[in-house]
């Protein structure tokens, strides 16, 4: 047999620089030149968010994107349509919590063209009254479809149990049935003509072009855009209660959906690079001690992982799993047991120099297509992280030690205020979560 | 338009290898296509080539159970593998100096996985297989759908008629003499490509796939390929409605076609796209822009290579709309393409969808490296990555007219139709 051979000789790998542009009307302007693409990718992000939306209109952010697509003042949904496909764009268009993005890929010799229509969707859109009423349909549609499917209950559940009242990150970015239904065209445009501004708007482009062309395109197409916009609103996250188990009963799972977690942290938390280490070490590689132990050495699952979800202010920290029904409760207390574990002792250096040479020498391929680079520069654009950001990344990466991974363990996870949402047949796993004693066990409809 | 370099090698063993060389890349893709998938299954033993490629994540001479995969990513590199219906494939991405690494180790399992199989790995995997069934399939609405359509479209004992995921009855029944058996006749370097993809020296590769795969035994007596044979058509119109926990009902509709590879095919292919891909398409702008009666729609084709493809839809419908209604709708639209054809803008806008989609692809070494792998291991042809945008803009209006008014029949059609559990009974 032949023995393990050792590495050849690294080489080095550097995030394509990139240049900032300010144009007068306060667009940002970020070019990332890829000589030798075939490609090219336009990312349009705008403040415009959920957290930029009144909570009575909960919803409006995410469908204002989806209406931007049907066409503009001059092309209507089929002619818009049509001009852009001939071009092989499909244009996206969704907004998250902290921005809208529309965009797409294009060959690089389409991008002017491309780029003209996307401006004239975003600074001059049709929001036609009757592909308004067909959308905001389709969306209260897809709410239904979503909450027939247990993973998608489970985490619009587990964001409304671990939220206190009134936190707007208790509910999906796309809004809740109630408000969607009630938004109007009016709600839409005014909303377009409130927060698409280029004074909080960032357009990046990446890939084949020269850099004073793809300026003066801009210019070209965004530069007689005007406009300051709001932006977005402050959000202060609060948890509902402490360590409690929820069963969102859904007759004849053959699975229980598990969401276990709390609050974690913001998008600015100092604690940042030790916290995405520790959080790959308990549940982001397929080694990692969740996926270990629950589905390696147990096999009561096909996957199980955990993760932050960073906002502008704090999102939820959520490990994950579907389980087999019949050891739920035993699962539910195998994860514990891990959340529990990375507090007590910090990791071996073995394990995690595993995961942290894995963030590290992961990091060139996240960037190997055009849209992947386009990307990496969104959380610059909208977080204003520093411009040395992802230079700066490996190495931060790499001074976190086992005691930073024990000691942000013990600050961010939190077993004892965890919310346990189980999505599950609740006539089969109710009483075994009661008898297991993980917390008060309270049983609500999933219907 | 595309141009991946392509060199063709092969060991004295019989492994076929292809290397495409891209220095710019920071990183290397190795491929492994084994010419074994769900069709090379025995009656009782659904499920288990997709149960067996779990089992090469679980260790062999060299390398401990799970090790493979932190290993890889240890290195920086992603990796995985998938089971379909033709083939088995294990890919692994890692920066370009670990390119050793990752033969070795799929050196080691192909040579060496049994001395590592237990009954405890066994026994783990299947109830994870089992997990993943469950998760993909039996919990979900809608989940069966594939599984469905596969046995009705084709024969009962035909390779493609039970789905890849197997039963769980299978599953239980799958035991270490089957892993020996299975590894023992498919698992060999006459069975399989590799391929690397990305940034690596042509002559230090060669040199480390000799070293790493040259001593790995053919199988002398590789099984003949499962009889495929199935009529062009299904020969009559067969409809099944299934009651069950969805909001809304859904139509999936299925057609034998001509396989993957073919000229047909490629016709088949450009149908599905001026049908459904994109807001432009006929089904999108009809059923739900204009009338309003879907709720979404998706067309595509099976690139499966045996016997029959199949051209495969489904239309979800809005609440309220009979699902009479909304069939006839679609059927309409089929017909109106099949009689009518494709215009001049249609097939602009699909060819230039599909050039863009393929670039987008390629730009990842990955994606080349599964590509040139599949075209090698089903076609002996890896060249054909560098023709897909031209063999797909050749399909003209004529072309797919004929490949819709042969094969889109309501004599060679599986409606199959998903209902609200309690609007059934």
């Amino acid at each position: 047999m032949i023995a393990r051979p050792p590495a050849g000789a690294p080489r080095p790998y550097r995030f394509p620089d990139f240049v900032r542009h300010r144009l007068p009307n306060g667009l940002g302007v970020w070019l990332v030149p890829l000589p030798g693409r075939e490609l090219v990718s336009v990312h349009l992000l705008t403040d415009a968010g959920a957290a930029s939306e009144d909570e009575a209109q909960a919803g409006v952010a995410a469908l204002t994107a989806q209406v931007l697509v049907t066409g503009t003042r001059t092309l209507d949904a089929a002619a818009f349509a049509e001009a852009t496909e001939r071009l092989g764009i499909e244009v996206g268009s969704e907004s998250a919590w902290d921005s809208a993005r529309a965009g797409f890929t294009a060959l690089g010799a389409h991008l002017d063209a491309g780029l003209g229509l996307l401006a004239e969707m975003v600074t001059d859109p049709r929001l036609d009254a009757g592909e308004f009423d067909r959308l905001r349909a389709e969306r209260l549609n897809d709410i239904l479809q979503a909450r027939a499917e247990p993973g998608r209950l489970a985490d619009e559940r587990f964001l409304g149990q671990v939220f206190a009242d009134g936190v707007p990150y208790g509910r999906l970015s796309a809004g809740r049935p109630e408000t969607v239904e009630a938004l109007t065209v009016e709600s839409v445009r005014d909303f377009h003509a409130s927060r698409y501004a280029p004074g909080v708007a960032d357009v990046i482009v990446a890939g084949a072009f020269d850099p004073d062309d793809a300026l003066a395109a801009v210019e070209r197409h965004l530069g007689g855009w005007a406009g300051t916009g709001p932006g977005h609103r402050t959000i202060q996250p609060r948890q509902r209660g402490s360590r409690r188990v929820v069963v969102v009963d859904r007759p004849g799972s053959v699975q229980s959906e598990l969401r276990v977690g709390h609050l974690g942290i913001d998008r600015h938390d100092g604690r940042y690079f030790p916290a995405m280490v520790m959080a790959a070490l308990l549940g982001g590689v397929f080694g990692s001690r969740l996926n270990r132990r629950l589905r390696e050495e147990l096999g009561y699952t096909y996957g199980a992982r955990c993760a932050f979800d960073p906002r502008r202010a704090v999102g939820p920290f959520t490990a994950t799993a579907a389980v087999q029904t019949e050891v739920t409760a035993d699962a539910v207390r195998e994860l514990l047991a891990q959340l529990d574990g990375i507090r007590d002792a910090p990791p071996g250096d073995g394990e995690l120099r595993e995961v942290r040479d894995f963030l590290v020498g992961v990091f060139p391929l996240r960037f190997e297509s055009t849209a992947g680079i386009a990307a990496a520069i969104e959380p610059l654009a909208v977080y204003d992280l520093p411009d040395d950001w992802w230079h700066a990344y490996r190495s931060r990466l790499e001074a976190v030690t086992p005691a930073d991974v024990q000691s942000v363990a013990r600050e961010l996870i939190r077993p004892d205020d965890a919310l346990i949402l189980v999505v599950g047949d609740a006539s089969k796993v109710a009483d075994e979560l009661r008898a297991a004693d993980l917390g008060a066990v309270e049983v609500v409809p999933g219907a | 338009m595309s141009d991946v370099p392509i060199e063709r090698h092969a060991l004295g063993n019989g492994l076929r290898i292809v290397l495409s060389r891209d220095p710019s890349s920071p990183a290397v893709a190795v491929n492994l296509w084994y010419d074994v998938g769900s069709k090379h299954e025995k009656p009782g033993k659904t499920g288990f080539a997709h149960l067996f490629e779990h089992m090469m994540f679980q260790g062999s001479a060299n390398v401990e159970k799970g090790q493979h995969f932190s290993i890889v990513q240890a290195a920086g590199g992603t990796l995985n593998a998938t089971t379909w219906l033709d083939r088995t494939n294990y890919f692994e991405t890692l920066p370009g100096h670990e390119l050793e690494l990752a033969l070795w180790l799929e050196a080691d399992r192909m040579s060496s996985l049994l001395p590592a199989m237990t009954q405890e790995k066994l026994d783990n995997q299947r109830d994870v297989v089992k997990n993943e069934r469950r998760y993909s399939v039996d919990n979900q609405p809608y989940g069966d759908w594939d599984e469905r359509m596969q046995a009705l479209a084709y024969p009962d004992g035909h390779p493609y008629h039970h789905p890849t995921i197997g039963s769980m009855e299978d599953l239980s029944a799958a035991s270490l003499d089957d892993v020996r058996e299975f590894f023992r006749t498919y698992y060999t370097p006459n069975n399989a490509v590799l391929t690397i993809a990305g940034d690596f020296e042509t002559d230090a590769a060669l040199a480390m796939i000799e070293r790493h795969f040259g001593p790995i035994p053919p199988n002398a007596s590789l099984p003949p390929p499962p009889d495929m044979a199935v009529p062009d058509r299904i020969g009559e119109a067969v409809r099944v409605t299934v009651p069950d926990q969805v909001p809304l009902p859904r139509i999936y509709l299925a057609h034998r076609i001509a396989p993957f590879g073919s000229d047909a095919f490629d016709a088949f292919d450009v149908a599905a796209d001026v049908l459904g891909s994109g807001r432009a398409s006929r089904l999108y702008a009809s059923l739900v822009r204009e009338q309003r009666v879907a709720q979404d729609v998706s067309v595509f084709v099976f690139p499966i290579v045996g016997g029959a493809s199949l051209f495969a839809m489904w239309v979800t419908a809005r609440p309220g709309v009979e699902l009479a209604t909304l069939e006839r709708s679609l059927l309409t639209e089929i017909d109106r393409l099949a009689t009518e054809g494709p215009t001049d803008a249609d097939l602009e806008r699909v060819r230039n969808l599909q050039a863009s989609r393929t670039a987008s692809a390629l730009e990842r070494i990955g994606e080349r490296a599964d590509r040139l792998g599949q075209y090698t291991c089903l076609f002996d042809e890896p060249e054909r990555i560098n023709t897909e945008v031209t063999r797909y803009a050749s399909v003209d209006a004529g072309r797919v007219m004929e490949a819709l008014r042969t094969s889109i029949t309501e004599h060679n059609r599986v409606t199959l139709t998903y209902v609200p559990a309690e609007a059934a009974s």
